[in-house]
C-alpha cells in the first residue's frame, strides 16, 4: 500500500520519532504484570521435577495442604486438560509421566510468596526414573524410548503438519526440488558437513508472569506478559471448552519477549489454582532458574548439508536433513522446523534442492519461537557451510556468494519466483562487505595485528527470512475518533518493545494527514476490547497491521467525509481536509472541523446526524497456501526480508580469545518507517545474535538434568561485549504489498551473526568451526585439532559449576 | 521489624518482615514499582537503587538493612512530570525499548555521571555493565549517555543504501 | 526474599560471637549479603537468623601504617579498595584484582572478608591476598588469632574455620607494600563473569609470588619464585601446582593450557 510514495511527500514514515510510550518507562510508571496486585491475591509457587523421565507413582499433598494459609493445591491428576497450538499433547500439570527436567507436577497458591514455597518443599513426589532420552539423533532411532507413547492419539493441524505415531518424530516436512541425485554425479565438487547448535534461553528480563481469577459462571480474566493475547485466549477456550466470550486477557507492558511470550504459558495453571481457590486471583512469576526449564527455550538442530558445485562456483545441487531438538512438546517447534525447511536453503539460488526437516521430541525441557524462528540456527550451518564449501574449491567466499545469491527471476526452492519488488539480498552483501573493507586489512589494521600479536579476520553472511504463520494470517485495527479530534488505535497485536506501536501511529498519521501527536495507540492489550490479531510474532506486525491501520485511517476518514458532505452539501470527491477540519476544495472557507464531527454532529437546532467516528481495517494475508506435503512446493512466504552482516574479529591464534571490532548489518526492509526503531532492533538483535555465539546454550548432564539455569552460568551479553564498531544500514526495495512499502526485520538482526562470526574467526586464525557456540575453548580446541565439546550433554564430573539448587545440594 | 527510609526525599516508616528485601519493600511496602526484579540473585541489575550515594542490587539488600538509608530510584529521577536531561536523551536516542531494564540502568548511570560527569565510552561501558539489556544492544544508551553529558548529540545514524 | 529468616545486628564482635555461639549453625553472618542472600534464596544455607555485622563499629577499618601493614576490616567494601588510594599505590595487585570482581552494584556491597570466607575457588580476591602473603584475624569465643591466608582454605567452599568463629580483619604485611603485580582471569564473556582460571602475579625485589583461582578446590598459592628462575621451571612448578577439572564452565586441558599461557604473560608483563 502506498509502496510508491515519493519521499517528499511523507511527513512520518522514515522519520525517527520517540516511541509513544518512552516517558511511561522512563520514570517507571508503565505497569508490567510483575507490577501489578489486587486485592484477594494469591501467590503461586510450583513443583518441578527433578528428572528428565520418569513415572509419577505418587505425590503426596497432605502436608502442603495442612500449612496454614495454602488456599490450593493441585496436582495433574486433577487436570484433565491438554494443551497445544499445533500438536495437542501437553497437559497443564504432568500427569502420569514427567518429560523433562524443570516440569511442572504440582502447583500451590497460598497467601505469600513465602508460605507457598514452603508448601511446595512439603510435596512428596515419588517417581520411577527412566532412561531419558536426549540427543535428537537417539531419538530418530527405531529402539529409541517414546517420549509420548500416546502421539497417535492426538489431535493436530493436520493442512501443515504430519506426526508419526510410534516414533519421536512429531513432524517431517519434505523439499523436493529437482533431482539431487543426478546433479550430485554432476558436481565437479561435493562437500558434506554436519552443524550444530544447542537450545537457548530468551532471556527477557521480566520473567513469565500471569495473574488469573477464575470467576462466577466461569467468567475468566487474565493478566499475562504475553505476546498473543488472542492465541492466549483461543487455546485457553478451546482446552476448558468454555466459550470464547467468557475469556478475557490483558496484557499491559512486557517486558521483553523474543519469542519465549509467543504462545500459552503459565495461563492455565494459574486459572486452575484460581478456580479451586474459590475465585481468588492468583499470580505466578517464574524465577529466573525456572525460566529455563519450567518455560520453553528455542530448539537445537543438528543438521547435514551435502552440497555439489561447478568448477566455476555455481551451486548446482544441495541436499539438506535438519534434525530439530523439539524437547518434551511440540509447541511452536514443529512450525520453526517447519519454517526451517521451506526456507532451509538461505538466500541462494539452487536447482535441486532437497531437504527432510525432522522435530524430534526428547526429554528435554520443551522449545518455542525464538527470535529468527529457527533460522538463526539452521543459517549457523548455512552460511558456514558456503564459507567452507567456498575455501574447498578456492573461491573467495564473498565472490562465491554473489554468484549464487537469489536474483529476480531466480526461484526458490519452493519454487516461488524471485521479482524486482522482492528485496535485495546482493546489495546488501555488498553493503556490509564494503563497509567492513572486505578482503584486505588496512594499514591501522595491520599495525594492530603487529602490535597485539593477534590476526583479524573479515567476512559476511547472508541471510534470509519470511513470516512463518498460517497462510491466511489476520490482523485487524479499530480507530476511533475522540471529542477533541485526536484519534486513538485498538490493536491487539502487542508491543513488547519492538515499537510497532509507534510505527503505526506513523502509518495513521501519514494516512490521516494528522500530526503524530494526535494519534494514540492504546496500550495494555485487552481482548474484550481490542480487535482480533491472530499473534505479535513472525516480524509480521508491521506489515499485517500496519496495512489494516492504513485501512482503519481511511475508513475513518470515509465515514468522516460521509457525514461532512452531509452538512457541507457536497460531494466526497470535492472535499479535503487538513489536520483540523474538512473543507471544500474550490471553497476552502466552507468547512467542518474533526471536532464537531468526532462523536456525531449537531446542528445548531439540535438535531444530530452521524454518530462517533470509528474506522474498522482488516487484513489478511493473500495469495498464500499450505505447501505440498511431498514436494514442499507452493507459496509459503508473505514477504522475504533479506539482509547480511559484516564482522571484523582479531583472535589469540594461541589461547583462542578474541574480540569483535566491528559488525555492519544491512537489511532490505522495503521501506523504514522509523529510523530510529530500525536501527534499535538491527543493533539489538545483532547483540543477541552473538550472546548465541560467545556462549550460550543449555548443558546438560547425562540424566538430562539441565546444568547452567541462571545468571551464572548462562551468560548474556553486557555492554562491556559491544563490538567497538557497529554499522547499521538499510536497502529499501519497496514490498508493493507492505505498507508505504515495509517489511518486517524485527528478527533478521540476530540471524547469521553467529556464521559472519565463525566465517571471519575462520579468515582469521583458519579454524574451521561447525558447532555452536563459539566459546574461547571453542576456538582454541580448533586451533589445536582438539576433539571439540560435546555442547549438548556433558560428561564432566559433579563439580561445584552447577546452577541447579539441588543438584549443587546433592554434592 | 520497624524500617524508617527516606525515598527520592521522602520519608517512609514500615513495619516489614526480616527477610524482605529492599527491592520487595520498595515495590511492596512504599509501592514503587519502577525498580524492577529480574533475577533476583544480584547478576542483572534490573533493581539497581542508589543507597547511600552507591548504587546497589536492591535484591542483595535486606530492608533492615536499610534502616535510615537515604535511597533514590527511577521515580526520583526526573523532577514531577518533567523528564532529567538524561531521561529525555534516552527519549530521543531511542535507548529503551521493552524498558524493564530501563529504570536500573537510569539508576547506574546517574551514579555514573556523579562520578564522571562527562564520561567515556569506556566508563559508560564499565558502569553499565552490571545492567542487562536484551532488546536494545547498549549502543543508543551509550549515545544518549554522550548526549545528555553535552558530549555529543549525534544521533545514531540507520544509513541508508543508495 | 523467598525464605523466612530472623535477624540481629550486632554492635560488637563478643555480641556477634555470643549470638552465634547460642544458635549454632543456626545462625550465619551477614557482611554484604551478596553471598548470603544468594545462597539462602537458593536454599544452600537455610539460617533461622542472620547476624549483621555491619553495625559493629570497627569493621569498616581500611588503614595502612608501616608497622601494621594494610588492614581491611570485615566491612570493607570491594569498590573501596579499589578507590583507596593507599592500595592503588602500595597494593596496586589487590586494586587489580577488586577490579575484576562482579558489576559495580556487586562491588558496592561485597566484602573483601566475605569473599574469603565465602572459600569459593573463583574468588577473585584470594589470588591477591595469597601472592601479598596477607594473614586472616580470626574471632573466636576464645579470643582471636592471626592465620595465614595460604592456610585458610581446605577444600571448595571451606575454611579453617570452625563453628562460631568469624573473620574479623585480614592484614598485608608492610613489607609487601610496593610490590607490582598483574592479573588475568578468562571469563565467557567481557562483561561480568567468574573465572575460569585466574591468576595473579606479585613481584617484589627479587621475590615473585604466584597464586591460580578455578583450578583446584580452593585459591591454590604455588611456592615463592626468584625473578631470576627460568620461566619454564616457574610455568611446571605451576601446573605441578595446580589440579583443575573439567566442568560446565570449561574442560580440565584449558584451564592448564590458560594458566601456563597466563603465567608466561604475567611475567613477561610484570617480571621481565
Amino acid at each position: 500500500m502506498y509502496h510508491d510514495a515519493s519521499p517528499e511527500s511523507l511527513r512520518y514514515v522514515g522519520q525517527g520519532p520517540a516511541r509513544l510510550e518512552s516517558k511511561q518507562k522512563l520514570t517507571g510508571q508503565a505497569t508490567y504484570v510483575a507490577d501489578m496486585a489486587m486485592s484477594g491475591m494469591l501467590h503461586a509457587r510450583v513443583k518441578t521435577s527433578p528428572h528428565a523421565r520418569a513415572r509419577i507413582i505418587k505425590i503426596d499433598t497432605s502436608k502442603a495442604e495442612a500449612l496454614p494459609g495454602v488456599r490450593a493445591v493441585v496436582t495433574g491428576e486433577e487436570l484433565d486438560y491438554r494443551l497445544g497450538l499445533y500438536v495437542v499433547d501437553k497437559y497443564i500439570l504432568a500427569k502420569g509421566e514427567v518429560r523433562h527436567y524443570g516440569e511442572a507436577v504440582a502447583a500451590v497458591a497460598a497467601d505469600s510468596v513465602v508460605i507457598a514455597e514452603k508448601a511446595v518443599q512439603l510435596i512428596e513426589v515419588e517417581y520411577e526414573v527412566l532412561t531419558p532420552v536426549l540427543q535428537p539423533l537417539d531419538a530418530i532411532k527405531e529402539d529409541a524410548p517414546l517420549v509420548h507413547a500416546d502421539l497417535g492419539s492426538y489431535d493436530y493441524f493436520k493442512p501443515a503438519f504430519t506426526p508419526q505415531p510410534g516414533t519421536n518424530i512429531v513432524n517431517h516436512n519434505k523439499i523436493r526440488k529437482g533431482d539431487v541425485e543426478k546433479a550430485f554425479t554432476e558436481a565437479d565438487y561435493v562437500i558434506e558437513r554436519f552443524y550444530t547448535n544447542p537450545s537457548v534461553q530468551h532471556v527477557p528480563i521480566e520473567t513469565h508472569v500471569s495473574i488469573a481469577k477464575w470467576g462466577t459462571d466461569d467468567q475468566i480474566t487474565i493478566w499475562s506478559a504475553a505476546q498473543s493475547p488472542h492465541t492466549v485466549k483461543n487455546l485457553f477456550a478451546v482446552a476448558f471448552k468454555i466459550p470464547h466470550r467468557n475469556v478475557r486477557v490483558q496484557v499491559p507492558y512486557i517486558g521483553g519477549g523474543f519469542g519465549g511470550k509467543a504462545g500459552i504459558g503459565l495461563e492455565p495453571l494459574v486459572a486452575v489454582l484460581s478456580r479451586k481457590a474459590g475465585g481468588r486471583p492468583v499470580r505466578l512469576q517464574a524465577t529466573r532458574e525456572e525460566e529455563f526449564s519450567l518455560l520453553p527455550c528455542r530448539s537445537g538442530l543438528q543438521q547435514r548439508i551435502k552440497t555439489g558445485v561447478s568448477a566455476d562456483g555455481r551451486i548446482l545441487a544441495q541436499q539438506m536433513t535438519q534434525y530439530w531438538d523439539a524437547g518434551a512438546y511440540a509447541d511452536y517447534a514443529v512450525n520453526v522446523q517447519r519454517a526451517a525447511s521451506y526456507s532451509g536453503s538461505g538466500p541462494y539460488e539452487i536447482p535441486n534442492c532437497w531437504v527432510d526437516s525432522y522435530a524430534l521430541y526428547t526429554n528435554k525441557p520443551y522449545s518455542t519461537a525464538y527470535r529468527g524462528f529457527g533460522h538463526v540456527e539452521f543459517h549457523w550451518g548455512i552460511e558456514r557451510h558456503m564459507e567452507l564449501v567456498a575455501s574447498a574449491i578456492d573461491m573467495d567466499p564473498l565472490e562465491f556468494r554473489l554468484k549464487n545469491l537469489l536474483r529476480p527471476g531466480s526461484r526458490t526452492i519452493t519454487g516461488e519466483e524471485i521479482t524486482p519488488h522482492t528485496g535485495n539480498v546482493i546489495k546488501c552483501v555488498e553493503t556490509v562487505a564494503e563497509s567492513i573493507g572486505y578482503g584486505k586489512l588496512t594499514d591501522e589494521e595491520k599495525e594492530r595485528e603487529q602490535r597485539t600479536g593477534r590476526k583479524i579476520g573479515k567476512a559476511v553472511a547472508a541471510l534470509q527470512k519470511a513470516p512463518a504463520m498460517p497462510p491466511f494470517t489476520a490482523a485487524s485495527v479499530v480507530a476511533k475518533m475522540n471529542q477533541d479530534g485526536t484519534v486513538t488505535l485498538n490493536v491487539s497485536l502487542t508491543d513488547m518493545g519492538q515499537g510497532t506501536y509507534t510505527s503505526l501511529a506513523q502509518l495513521a498519521a501519514e494516512r490521516l494527514k494528522f500530526p503524530l501527536e494526535k494519534v494514540h495507540v492504546a496500550f495494555e492489550t485487552d481482548t474484550d476490547r481490542d480487535p482480533y490479531d491472530w499473534q505479535t510474532v513472525a516480524s509480521k506486525g508491521l506489515m499485517l497491521s500496519g496495512n489494516a491501520t492504513i485501512l482503519a485511517a481511511e475508513d475513518l476518514l470515509k465515514n468522516a467525509y460521509e457525514v461532512a458532505s452531509q452538512i457541507l452539501r457536497a460531494t466526497a470527491h470535492d472535499m479535503d481536509h487538513d489536520d483540523e477540519k474538512i473543507f471544500i476544495k474550490h471553497h476552502p472557507g466552507r468547512s467542518i472541523s474533526f471536532k464537531e464531527i468526532a462523536v456525531g454532529y449537531a446542528y445548531p437546532d439540535g438535531n444530530g446526524i452521524g454518530g462517533p467516528l470509528i474506522g474498522v481495517g482488516r487484513y489478511i494475508a493473500q495469495g498464500l497456501g499450505h505447501i505440498d506435503k511431498e514436494t514442499g512446493q507452493g507459496l509459503p512466504a508473505l514477504d522475504w526480508t533479506y539482509g547480511a552482516h559484516g564482522m571484523v574479529v582479531e583472535a589469540d591464534p594461541e589461547t583462542g580469545e578474541y574480540t569483535i571490532l566491528k559488525i555492519a548489518s544491512a537489511f532490505d526492509v522495503g521501506k523504514a518507517i522509523n529510523t530510529g526503531l530500525v536501527r534499535g532492533q538491527a543493533i539489538g538483535g545483532m547483540l543477541q545474535g552473538l550472546g548465541t555465539a560467545f556462549c550460550e546454550g543449555y548443558i546438560f548432564d547425562e540424566q538430562g538434568r539441565l546444568l547452567n539455569p541462571s545468571f551464572t552460568d548462562n551468560k548474556i551479553p553486557t555492554a562491556m561485549d559491544l563490538p567497538l564498531e557497529v554499522d547499521a544500514y538499510v536497502v529499501e526495495t519497496a514490498q508493493i504489498d507492505g505498507p508505504y512499502g515495509a517489511r518486517g526485520v524485527g528478527e533478521h538482526s540476530m540471524i547469521s551473526v553467529c556464521s559472519a562470526l565463525g566465517n571471519a574467526l575462520q579468515q582469521a586464525v583458519g579454524v574451521e568451526l561447525t558447532h555452536m557456540p563459539m566459546r574461547f575453548e571453542d576456538v582454541w580446541r580448533a586451533l589445536n585439532n582438539k576433539t571439540p565439546i560435546d555442547n549438548w550433554i556433558t560428561k564432566s564430573p559433579v563439580g561445584s559449576c552447577r546452577s541447579a539448587p539441588e543438584l549443587r545440594r546433592h554434592e | 521489624m520497624k524500617v524508617k527510609t527516606t525515598v527520592n526525599g521522602q520519608v517512609y516508616e514500615r513495619e516489614t518482615v526480616p527477610y524482605k528485601t529492599l527491592l520487595h519493600f520498595i515495590r511492596e511496602e512504599i509501592g514503587l514499582t519502577g525498580t524492577k526484579e529480574g533475577c533476583a540473585a544480584g547478576e542483572c541489575g534490573a533493581c539497581t537503587v542508589i543507597l547511600n550515594g552507591k548504587p546497589v542490587n536492591s535484591c542483595l539488600v535486606l530492608a533492615v538493612e536499610a534502616n535510615d538509608a537515604v535511597i533514590e530510584t527511577v521515580e526520583g529521577e526526573g523532577a514531577g512530570n518533567e523528564l532529567s536531561d538524561l531521561q529525555a536523551a534516552f527519549e530521543r536516542h531511542h535507548a529503551t525499548q521493552c524498558g524493564f531494564c530501563t529504570p536500573g540502568m537510569l539508576m547506574s548511570i546517574r551514579d555514573l555521571l556523579r562520578r564522571h560527569p562527562k564520561p567515556t565510552v569506556e566508563q559508560i561501558k564499565a558502569g553499565i555493565e552490571g545492567n542487562f539489556c536484551r532488546c536494545t544492544g547498549y549502543v543508543q544508551v551509550i549515545e544518549a549517555v554522550l548526549d545528555a553529558t553535552g558530549q555529543s548529540a549525534k544521533k545514531g545514524e540507520l544509513k541508508h543504501v543508495s | 526474599m523467598n525464605r523466612a529468616f530472623d535477624y540481629r545486628a550486632a554492635t560488637s564482635f563478643s555480641e556477634a560471637l555470643g549470638w552465634l555461639a547460642e544458635m549454632g549453625s543456626n545462625a550465619r553472618p551477614l557482611a554484604g549479603g551478596t553471598d548470603l542472600l544468594v545462597n539462602v534464596r537458593a536454599g544452600l544455607m537455610t539460617p533461622t537468623c542472620v547476624i549483621d555485622l555491619k553495625p559493629i563499629p570497627e569493621i569498616t577499618t581500611l588503614s595502612f601504617d608501616e608497622g601494621e601493614g594494610l588492614l581491611i576490616g570485615a566491612g570493607v567494601t570491594i569498590n573501596e579498595i579499589i578507590e583507596s588510594e593507599v592500595i592503588q599505590q602500595q597494593y596496586p595487585l589487590l586494586a587489580i584484582c577488586a577490579h575484576q570482581l562482579a558489576s559495580h552494584q556487586v562491588r558496592n556491597r561485597a566484602t573483601v572478608v566475605g569473599n574469603i570466607v565465602n572459600a569459593s575457588p573463583c574468588a577473585d580476591m584470594a589470588p591477591p591476598l595469597l601472592c601479598l602473603q596477607a594473614e586472616i584475624e580470626i574471632q573466636g569465643n576464645d579470643g582471636a588469632r592471626w592465620v595465614p591466608c595460604a592456610t585458610f582454605f581446605t577444600g571448595a567452599k571451606q575454611t579453617i574455620l570452625k563453628p562460631g568463629e568469624l573473620v574479623s580483619r585480614i592484614r598485608v604485611p608492610a613489607a609487601m607494600q610496593g610490590a607490582k603485580g598483574g592479573y588475568k582471569k578468562l571469563k565467557r564473556i567481557q562483561g561480568h563473569d567468574l573465572g575460569i582460571v585466574g591468576v595473579a602475579l606479585a613481584a617484589l625485589d627479587s621475590a615473585v609470588h604466584i597464586a591460580v583461582s578455578s583450578a583446584a578446590a580452593t585459591p591454590v598459592l604455588v611456592k615463592p619464585f626468584s625473578r631470576t628462575d627460568d620461566l619454564g621451571t616457574v610455568v611446571a612448578a605451576v601446573c605441578e601446582a595446580i589440579s583443575p577439572i573439567d566442568d560446565v564452565r570449561c574442560t580440565k586441558d584449558y584451564r592448564l593450557f590458560m594458566a601456563e599461557t597466563y603465567v608466561k604473560r604475567l611475567w613477561q608483563e610484570v617480571v621481565a
